[in-house]
């Protein structure tokens, strides 16, 4: 792929997070949350979202990406304040700004209207003088490309020796000393200490002094304390300390010129005044130490990388770090209760030396004017307290690589099963060193697999996330009032699996909303409240995910739900069915409750194919309901679709394995329990309930004659409908995990079969499909079996 | 006139596009010696674990921006000297000069160029070889 082009599809990679990162932020932000930092995320990342738009030329989002922006800037410095209109306003934009990214992405175009709606909605948020101000209604949207701001680059020379002052350009700090903004010029205090060597050099206090005093206005103190009686007093040392207060129009890289030919012979502090000046441990005596001859870098790295040493030796200039070139402020008083808070030097690192970057960051947010009005204790206590939770190193790996080291794992996972029954075969004693080595083997397998899997394994917040707008959407299509709270949105489960939660969840949602809710005047009328409540929830049960999406609603009119069904056909008049098997008639085929098929749910997409969709993957859907309380669905997915926990059985000299997720129990079936329907399909009383007893190796087609039930065993399994049968089969070899290889990639569909795997013997068994089986079972014996059940 | 192979550079910003973009004019430039971070507190962390030549870091990011890693750089004797190449994504005039008082070396406005990025490199070091 052409570099540019790939590294363009990374970009719209980063904008989903981005987007989902927005989208949780603005959400936080409807719920009331105003924080500082949740402002800051959101804005960060429709900032990231443009700037990339900028790097890419994608006009029509920086366009928008720009107003969108600009609005959060605005609630970021404070000039704009937060309530439940500018946050659904922000929401809809952040949806618009989603449909621009797709828009881009695909070279598809955004509903042209819909946009300019949004930009003017987003501007009148904006007063409208302060809008013009910013540009927002200047077709250029973007901002030039770059601007001279009298900014002059410091000029650096790659090998510039350690020891010397940086080269700083005059000019560059001189043009922002003199910018208009700065308001006060606070003073430096100049703490200049020489050393007996600078006389031995002839340098002269004095000149530093006077060339000091071209600077400005210099007051020079003396402290002659040092000095000893006369008697004892060396010609050759040095005991004065001299102290100057310089007005602060300077930088101080102007200051420390002064002190150019002296400051290796003198102990030097150059501070803003009001701060502890630690003269005792001057911050240029920390190159005396580095060669002079050797280039900045290699001086550093020559310096300890121990980050405890290192630290120790640049705190007192770190400590004095935050004021001494923070933002003049405009009362120099105020910054000084926050450095009360400042931590302790002596627990400084590499956290505390962040702590006091941020700070200044903060000092400079405090800075702007109309200041954002909590510069927030919260963020101080964050910084100074919270800054070890560096999050783990990511890196990004294409998944056909994972999904390569996924199926190699797997084969590893047959191969090592094959060998121990190849070893174990030829007679070894268990105790022997090659059966325990393979014994250790086969822990380390299940170690690598289990470590493969988590590679792939995903919250499902990236699927939840998508679904705010979802159900915006729908509430504001159907007129109705939806809160949707989410839970367990960081419950992990494999990649795989993720992609497919998508469209069932997006149906049971439409279902809820459509179906499940009643109208705001209905709920008023029925006693509650005017919102309804929508939970989507995900937990992990039993090594499954399971997801649940659960209405305050009207619950299932179980009536009219019978009636439909006897209507259609799909049960007898005179079934008997309790609520539970009422509820679930919704998810068979050619059944739908809505009266006029709606815009929503009602697009020729039934239960019955969300139901098959998730059946699809493994999973089952069952519904809980409460009549004017509301519904439940939940459903259970495996985590993985590449293994499996299986029951290995024979049936007609065939080994099969049966999904352990469908078995219920397993017996030997009595001859007295089985009885025949029609002369042919047999039914198994199993404590008083009689169920279909489908002969595997007949239903596979493996053999034609049954196997008398008395010789085999019967598993007695229940398929995601709840429906159940017991397979019989002629033996139960064990459990077992198994990796699933798809049939219909590698053969074709069977039915009856869900998939196949390689068992340690190298042979290839077939996975039941114990829906199909129980289904098919159900469908040709439905009347009797519930005359039988009633 | 530095050999653009010598100079040893240091990426910080929080979106690997960005990362990459940059990158790939920096190699363009002959700038092959690149190491990348993905926030400032990362990018500190990699310049007192190996020291750099020269930062190019975006200002906005998580953690730590791009304003508190060239205060923590400048701060921290061994590091203080690298030169510091601030990304901005719009011309902010306030943001430039806050970014001078803390001794940001140059600063670079989003979308750029390879053409302007080796301009506001050989500012810093002068014209590259």
């Amino acid at each position: 792929m052409d570099p540019f082009e790939s590294i363009k599809a990374t970009f719209f990679q980063e904008c989903e997070e981005l987007l989902t990162d927005m989208e949780s932020g603005l959400l936080a932000m409807e719920q009331g949350d105003d924080d500082s930092e949740t402002i800051n995320a959101v804005f960060r990342a429709v900032h990231s979202v443009k700037g990339g738009a900028g790097a890419f030329g994608l006009e029509e989002l920086i366009r928008f990406a720009h107003v969108f922006e600009t609005v959060l800037d605005e609630m970021r410095s404070g000039r704009l304040h937060l309530t439940d209109e500018v946050a659904k306003v922000l929401l809809r934009a952040s949806d618009v700004l989603a449909d621009h990214v797709a828009a881009a992405r695909s070279g598809g175009g955004v509903d042209e209207g819909r946009t300019v709606g949004m930009i003017a909605d987003l501007q009148a948020l904006i007063d409208q003088d302060r809008a013009a101000e910013l540009g927002l209604h200047d077709d250029n949207a973007s901002a030039p490309a770059d601007e001279d701001f009298g900014f002059v680059p410091i000029v650096l020379s790659l090998d510039e020796p350690a020891s010397d002052a940086p080269e700083v350009d005059v000019a560059a700090l001189m043009a922002a000393a003199s910018d208009p903004e700065p308001a006060t010029n606070p003073t430096w205090v100049v703490t200049f200490r020489p050393k007996a060597d600078m006389y031995a050099k002839a340098n002269e206090a004095a000149l530093v002094l006077r060339e000091l005093s071209r600077l400005g206005e210099i007051e020079v103190s003396l402290d002659a304390s040092a000095v000893p009686p006369l008697d004892q007093l060396s010609a050759e040392q040095a005991y004065l300390c001299w102290t100057i207060r310089l007005a602060g129009d300077r930088s101080e890289a102007d200051i420390r010129e002064a002190f150019e030919f002296v400051e290796d012979d003198c102990e030097l502090s150059v501070v803003r005044d009001g701060e502890a000046a630690d003269a005792s441990a001057p911050d240029l005596a920390i190159d005396d130490d580095s060669d002079a001859s050797a280039s900045a870098v290699e001086a550093a790295a020559a310096a300890p990388l121990d980050l405890d040493a290192l630290l120790a030796r640049v705190q007192p200039p770190s400590e004095a770090a935050p004021a001494d070139a923070a933002p003049p402020s405009p009362e120099p008083a105020k910054t000084a209760p926050a450095e009360t808070n400042a931590p302790d030097p002596a627990k400084l690192d590499v956290a505390g030396l962040i702590a006091l970057a941020e700070k200044a960051s903060q000092d400079h947010a405090q800075a702007a004017p109309p200041a954002a009005p909590k510069v927030d204790v919260k963020t101080e206590a964050r910084a100074s307290a919270g800054a070890p939770t560096a999050a783990t190193p990511t890196i990004r790996v294409d998944l056909d690589r994972v999904d390569r080291l996924i199926n190699a794992v797997g084969e590893l996972v047959i191969q090592q099963a094959m060998l121990s029954q190849r070893v174990f075969e030829s007679g070894l004693a268990r105790s022997s060193d090659v059966a325990l080595g393979l014994e250790d083997l086969e822990l380390l397998t299940r170690e690598i697999q289990d470590s493969v899997m988590a590679i792939r394994a995903q919250p499902v917040k990236s699927v939840f996330q998508r679904m705010p707008r979802l159900v915006r959407e729908v509430a504001d299509l159907v007129g109705k009032k939806v809160r949707l709270v989410m839970d367990g949105e960081n419950t992990e489960v494999d990649k795989t699996v993720i992609e497919r939660l998508s469209d069932p969840i997006t149906h049971m949602l439409r279902n809820a909303i459509d179906h499940g809710l009643e109208t705001p005047e209905e709920r008023e009328a029925g006693g509650k409240g005017v919102e309804g409540t929508v939970r989507l929830a995900a937990l992990h049960r039993g090594g499954r995910i399971v997801i649940e999406v659960q209405d305050d609603g009207r619950g299932i009119n179980r009536p009219r739900v019978r009636g439909i069904a006897v209507t259609k056909g799909l049960i007898a008049e005179d079934a008997v069915l309790s609520d539970d098997e009422i509820d679930n008639l919704i998810f068979l085929p050619g059944f739908s409750t809505a009266d006029v098929v709606s815009d929503i749910s009602g697009r020729g997409v039934g239960m019955d194919v969300v139901k098959r969709s998730i059946q699809a993957l493994g999973g089952r859907i069952s519904i809980t309901s409460e009549p004017g309380k509301g519904s439940k669905f939940s459903m259970s997915l495996p985590l993985t679709l590449a293994v499996l926990d299986g029951m290995v059985v024979s049936a007609a000299d065939q080994t099969l394995v049966a999904p352990l997720s469908n078995i219920v129990e397993s017996l030997t079936p009595r001859a007295e329990d089985v009885h025949l329907i029609g002369g042919r399909d047999a039914v198994i009383c199993i404590r008083d309930t009689f169920v279909p007893l489908i002969d595997v190796g007949v239903a596979l087609g493996f053999r034609d004659t049954p196997l008398p039930p008395a010789s085999g065993v019967a598993v007695l399994v229940e398929s995601e409908g709840g429906g159940k049968a017991a397979l019989l089969v002629e033996a139960i070899q064990g459990q077992r995990q198994v990796v699933i290889k798809s049939l219909e990639a590698n053969y074709q569909h069977i039915h009856g079969v869900a998939a196949a795997t390689i068992l340690g013997d190298g042979r290839v068994a077939l996975i039941l499909d114990v829906d199909a089986l129980v289904t098919t079972s159900r469908r040709k014996a439905p009347r009797i079996e519930k005359r039988m059940a009633g | 006139m530095p050999a653009p192979g010598a100079i040893k550079t240091l990426i910080a910003d929080d979106q690997q596009s960005m990362r990459s973009l940059i990158r790939t004019s920096l190699n363009a430039l002959g700038i092959t010696q690149t190491r990348e971070a993905a926030d400032g507190e990362d990018a500190l962390r990699a310049l007192l674990a190996q020291p750099a030549n020269l930062v190019i870091t975006d200002f906005n990011m998580p953690k730590l921006d791009g304003l508190g890693l060239l205060r923590a750089i400048r701060a921290h004797g061994p590091i203080s000297k690298t030169a510091v190449i601030m990304l901005t994504g719009r011309a902010d005039r306030e943001l430039v000069q806050r970014a001078v008082q803390f001794g940001v070396n140059n600063y670079l406005v989003k979308p750029f160029t390879t053409q302007i990025l080796k301009e506001k490199i050989e500012a810093v070091f002068g014209p590259l070889e």
